[in-house]
């Protein structure tokens, strides 16, 4: 008997201490245990995870078919029992409901009439229960229970082994799957090829069918990145929703769960959240665990953990990733500024380069427009105009590649032709007028964008030019918005970048006193030019002046012998016989005498000391007045008189001496056309900046003036007549820019000349102090048909 | 017979005056400037003065003035080598501004004018 028990347990120790499988060694000792009682089966229940069920496990007959899983609940049957007391229990079939109880096991053993159980428990814990089971009634003796206590002992230290064990490669796995993640993740730190590996690490590590990953921003709950692998049978959980399950006792927040798709099949799914140090979240899910046959699986605990170690990793390295791409992009942004700053100190070199207004602001658009510039597509430049309060257009520019090899320096100083028409551009300053005016209303840059909706359009611009977006900056200059640059990238349909605007934003500023200092410089000179030419007239008008004083001195001296000449000739003549050759030559006294009066009376005219009387008068009467007094003239020349008057105000003028600038151009006519020709008469009234002016327009077919006494016509003593005293143009042109007027000559040779002149209405009516600096203003037109 | 006094500082107008008027039959009498002028105005009845305006010792505007204020009803023509003073002579209140010509048919005319002839 005894020899028996040793070499049972011998057997058992052998078992134990092989290196066959725990589920083979666990069978072994089983099976060994049935036939050294000899019982006919020896049953081994283990209790699951749970703790509430207890399920059969191993049979002293071989593996047990799946319809052959018998379980029992704790408390259930004698095994429920035995797990329940932890204590060994003897039933009889024949005791009133233990077949009830166990019925179950009939199925194993139809016959059964003993059913021994055994706890299988070490210190700590309860692993299972040993049921021995026999046809007969049997009681085992105390040998045999001690031998059943030592087997059930050894059961539970292997079943113990087993477990710790798996536990054991469970945490080795696990540790290998972080090591995967771990190497996984810290090989990029760029973040979508970092989101790719870890949503497939995961994916794969859990033998999930599909992964994916989202990272939102806390405040605005927009995705910032996402990132998905395999299948996704549905949307990635938010963290709201995650954490809008509240997770049980010791759980971490997680949602897990399971939905059926159209077609019928369970999907299952498990999403953990990311937790960061900043203003993001973020939620990591996976779907469908694979099972060895190809179903598909819920996710256990261990898969939660998993995924929860994970995420850990994972928001690190995002973390990393995140922080590496904002200095990326910060670096990125510098280097961009300082090539931006650049283009603005080779712009700001350029436009030292002149001071003429238009050149600058060439170069300004060339500056933005070039692709090695600040490379918009378009630019323009408005500037205000003051006494209109109205922003016009001057000048805008396309891009162009046809610089883009040449250095910005040179490129910006070679003029290209690729203008932008925007002369015609022209808003009133008012709020109402969009982006534009409102820039310099402001003083403050325009970013606009979708204008057609927002009331940023910028109004009154041709239809063809409505950029989707633009910008504009206001011209400062010592602290007043002269104009406007405005930029689009309509052409190439690009969004406006932060960096060039800005760039645009600082260089305005430079740009606004630039073309303000080009502005005055030109005004400066506009002035310096102005002031020559005054310098110029009144040299003359002093010559004119000096001339004058002695041509008056002169004649005053002269007159009072003359009309004694002329008064005793006369006499003479009365007295002479009237067939006296005396008599001729008296009569040549007499006329050279009124000749010369005659001329005196011109000289007096032309020196201006004569006084003017000024009133309204109608330019038509004045005319006819004096067409009366040539009338004769023209018709012994058979001149014919073409009139075309229109009626137009009174002029305030010196009626006298207008007479005499239209006497002394129809004398001019008459002499241009002693073979006959016609006069035509013209009078119409001309707009001019400074006001309201009536011009008459006196044209003869007398075959123009020669080429090379043109520039001499108004010249005082210039005549190309064999008498008359030249004086007649000249002092034409004296009365007339006396009446702050004009005296214009378009020669046509071989035709004949128009002189046109020009008088205001009423704006100079005041008389000046004659023969004084009035300068005379005439001018003379190119002839055509050749240069003078 | 009318009586007429020429006041000029130039003797050959002087002359040449009053042989035309003695011809047209008027008494005439002679003064070389306007101090002159004024004395023979204070002992003669005249009915007519032609004053010269730039004259010695007393120019022509100065004798008008004295004249008119004397006797504003004595008719006195200006006649002058000067034109310019036009515009003034309505403010020296003279009866006429003549411009010296050889041609005294204005001047005569004039003359014949005033005396109502």
């Amino acid at each position: 008997m005894a020899t028996e028990r040793i070499a049972f347990l011998t057997q058992m120790v052998e078992v134990l201490t092989s290196t066959i499988s725990f589920g083979e060694r666990l069978n072994n000792m089983v099976h060994l245990l049935a036939r050294h009682l000899k019982v006919d089966l020896a049953l081994y229940f283990g209790l699951d995870k749970a703790k509430e069920t207890l399920i059969l496990n191993l049979s002293s007959q071989g593996p047990v078919p799946p319809h052959m899983r018998v379980e029992f609940a704790l408390g259930q049957g004698l095994v429920g029992e035995v797990a329940g007391t932890r204590k060994a229990k003897t039933v009889q079939r024949s005791q009133p409901g233990v077949l009830a109880a166990n019925q179950a096991l009939e199925k194993l053993h139809p016959a059964f009439a003993t059913l021994v159980g055994f706890p299988v428990a070490d210190d700590n814990f309860l692993y299972g229960v040993l049921i021995l089971v026999d046809r007969q009634e049997r009681h085992l003796t105390q040998a045999e229970r001690q031998n059943v206590h030592l087997a059930t002992l050894m059961l539970a230290g292997t079943l113990r082994q087993a477990l710790l064990q798996e536990e054991a490669k469970k945490r080795i796995a696990e540790l290998s799957v972080l090591f995967e993640v771990g190497k996984a993740i810290s090989a990029t730190v760029e973040l979508n090829e970092l989101l790719e590996r870890v949503v497939t690490t995961t994916a794969k590590v859990i033998t999930a069918r599909g992964a994916a990953l989202q990272i939102i921003d806390a405040t605005t709950k927009e995705v910032r990145v996402s990132s998905e692998y395999g299948e996704i049978p549905r949307a990635c959980p938010s963290p709201g929703e995650i954490l809008a399950t509240p997770p049980q006792a010791g759980e971490l927040p997680h949602l897990q769960g399971q939905e059926v798709n159209a077609a019928g099949g369970t999907h299952y799914f498990l999403a953990v959240p990311l937790t960061f140090k900043g203003q993001l979240q973020g939620t990591i899910c996976v779907y469908d665990k694979f099972a060895p046959n190809g179903d598909y699986l819920p996710f256990d605990p261990e898969n939660r953990q998993l995924l929860y170690t994970m995420a850990g990793l994972i928001v690190n390295a995002i973390e990393n990733a995140l922080t590496f791409k904002q200095v990326e992009s910060l670096a990125e942004r510098n280097e961009r500024m300082v090539r931006n700053l650049t283009v603005v100190q080779v712009l700001s070199r350029a436009l030292l380069t002149t001071v003429q207004e238009e050149r600058l602001l060439e170069i300004i658009l060339q500056g933005l427009t070039l692709d090695q510039g600040l490379g918009f597509d378009r630019a323009v430049v408005l500037m205000v105009d003051e006494a209109n309060q109205v922003l016009k257009g001057v000048k805008g520019a396309q891009r162009s590649a046809k610089l883009k090899d040449i250095p910005l320096f040179e490129a910006l100083l070679s003029s290209e032709d690729k203008e932008v028409k925007v002369e015609a551009w022209q808003m009133p300053l008012r709020p109402d007028q969009g982006a534009l005016a409102q820039t310099v209303l402001q003083k403050r840059p325009y970013h606009v964008k979708e204008p057609a909706r927002k009331t940023g359009r910028p109004l009154a611009l041709p239809p063809d030019f409505a950029p989707s977006e633009f910008f504009v900056a206001p011209l400062v200059a010592k602290d007043r918005a002269i104009g406007a640059i405005m930029v689009d990238n309509q052409a190439s349909g690009r969004p406006l970048e932060e960096e060039p605007l800005h760039v645009l934003r600082m260089f305005s500023t430079q740009a606004g006193l630039v073309v303000e200092n080009a502005h005055l410089y030109s005004t400066i000179e506009a002035n310096n030019r102005e002031l020559l030419l005054i310098r110029e007239r009144m040299l003359e008008s002093d010559r004119l002046a000096a001339l004058s004083s002695l041509a008056s001195g002169m004649a005053h001296e002269i007159r009072n012998p003359l009309v004694s000449i002329g008064g005793f000739a006369r006499r003479i003549g009365k007295l002479v016989d009237e067939k006296s050759p005396l008599r001729g030559y008296v009569e040549v006294i007499q006329e050279e005498v009124t000749r010369l009066e005659k001329l005196l009376r011109e000289i007096l005219d032309f020196t201006g000391e004569n006084l003017s009387f000024y009133g309204d008068h109608e330019l038509n009467k004045l005319i006819d007045d004096t067409l009366l007094l040539v009338q004769r003239d023209l018709e012994a020349c058979h001149i014919k008189v073409i009139k075309e008057l229109s009626s137009m105000p009174r002029l305030h003028c010196d009626d006298r001496q207008i007479k005499q600038v239209f006497y002394n151009l129809f004398q001019n006519a008459c002499q241009a056309m002693q073979q006959g020709g016609a006069l035509t008469i013209r009078t119409y009234p001309v707009e001019k900046e400074d006001g309201l002016y009536e011009a008459v327009a006196i044209t003869d077919t007398g075959g123009g003036i020669p080429m090379e006494v043109l520039h001499n016509i108004f010249n005082p003593f210039f005549s190309t007549k064999d008498y008359g005293t030249g004086l007649g143009l000249a002092i034409a042109q004296r009365i007339v820019s006396r009446h702050y007027g004009q005296v214009e000559v378009n020669n046509e040779l071989g035709k004949g000349v128009t002189f046109i002149v020009t008088l205001p209405v009423a704006k100079y009516c005041l008389v000046k102090e004659p023969g004084h600096g009035v300068a005379p203003a005439s001018t003379l037109k190119a002839p055509k048909g050749g240069g003078r | 017979m009318k009586k007429i006094l020429v006041a000029d500082d130039e003797m050959s107008i002087r002359l040449l005056y009053s042989e035309e008027l003695k011809e047209e039959g008027y008494e005439v009498y002679l003064a070389a400037n306007g101090r002159e002028a004024l004395e023979i105005v204070e002992k003669v009845p005249l009915d007519l003065v032609i004053l010269d305006i730039k004259m010695p010792e007393m120019d022509g505007i100065e004798a008008l003035r004295q004249i008119k204020e004397r006797q504003p009803e004595l008719p006195v023509l200006l006649s002058t080598a000067y034109g310019e003073y036009r515009q003034d002579f309505a403010t020296w209140a003279s009866d006429e501004y003549l411009v010296k010509s050889s041609d005294l048919e204005d001047l005569k005319s004039a003359v014949k004018r005033y005396l109502k002839e």
